[in-house]
């Protein structure tokens, strides 16, 4: 039990995916503008990896290493990860179609997102049991969806400060944000280990 | 002999796999389209089908596409688009004074 929450801590802050691995940085930027939208990219996401974590888990185990054909992970992890993408566009286009507009070409862009790929292949390289997986797939999930609301919340207040010099309106702004974030996040760092 | 089988190992099994897989996953795609399918107004396909098809933007939409979507949803104009020629805008008028939306109604024609 001590080893999961260290797992889920690990994943979650020390390691955040964003801040500290710095994957998934696309999405962040691209859907932070509004806290709905980005809020709705970090369940998307949340979603794909949690689903795909149990796919590759279950296709890696079981048809790959046997077959030992485990140099092949990266583009079958690939093409599982692109059909949950398919899946969420699907499901969004027609249950929330005002979501869908506002994600736009990031939710199938989803499907390259390194994020997602990142915690599939992480959950095998360190050759986590199925439990383990599923702790740190939720950890690591968990902390972009946290990372990319914070930053939206706060990409929504810059946009009303007036007293931003104007070269820095906008994007150049938001990733000195980031980089604040991220050197904040580095506190956490030695933590758990 | 024996080299056939290494070909077969080396490329035969991967290929194999990755098409089981791939197929598995499309067919479960597919089975969740049948499911999850939206309900697309038809009109808007035939409107773009009807423009000049030139995705030049000069309308200020995002392609004919866009443009179409526009027209049926009354936000959009067909005299915004500069390219389409006066025969042709005839037709998309009287196509769209006769076809019905999914709601049954038909548009006003003189917002169009």
């Amino acid at each position: 039990m001590h080893d999961f929450i260290g797992l889920f801590v690990g994943a979650f802050l020390v390691q955040n995916v964003v801040l500290a691995s710095f994957l998934g940085i696309c999405p962040l930027l691209g859907v932070s503008k509004k806290q709905s939208s980005a809020f709705g990219m970090g369940v998307a996401v949340l979603f794909v990896i949690m689903a795909a974590s149990v796919m590759t888990f279950a296709i890696y185990h079981n048809i790959l290493a046997p077959f030992n054909l485990q140099f092949m992970r990266t583009i079958v992890f690939v093409l599982i990860n692109a059909s949950f993408v398919q899946f969420v566009e699907m499901f969004i286009k027609k249950f929330m179609p005002p979501l869908y507009k506002s994600l736009g070409i990031f939710l199938p862009l989803m499907a390259t997102n390194c994020a997602i790929l990142g915690a599939v292949l992480i959950n095998i390289d360190r050759r986590l049991s199925f439990g383990e997986a599923m702790v740190n797939a939720f950890g690591i999930s968990a902390g972009f969806l946290l990372i990319i609301f914070i930053f939206s919340t706060i990409r929504e207040r810059l946009e009303l400060s007036s007293n931003i010099p104007k070269g820095f309106k906008g994007i150049p702004i938001a990733l000195l944000v980031v980089g604040i974030m991220s050197i904040a996040f580095a506190g956490f760092a030695g933590m758990g280990s | 002999m024996e080299s056939g089988m290494d070909i077969f190992n080396v490329l035969g099994i991967p290929a194999l796999v990755a098409v089981i897989i791939g197929a598995t996953l499309g067919l479960m795609l597919g089975i969740a389209d049948k499911f999850l399918k939206v309900e697309l107004d038809k009109r808007v396909e035939t409107i773009q089908s009807m423009l000049p098809g030139s995705n030049c933007g000069a309308c200020g939409h995002p392609g004919c596409g866009g443009l179409a979507d526009a027209v049926v949803e009354g936000k959009g104009k067909l005299k915004d688009c500069p390219p389409l020629k006066a025969d042709q805008e005839k037709l998309i008028r009287e196509y769209l004074a006769n076809a019905e939306g999914p709601n049954g109604e038909r548009l006003d024609m003189s917002k169009v």
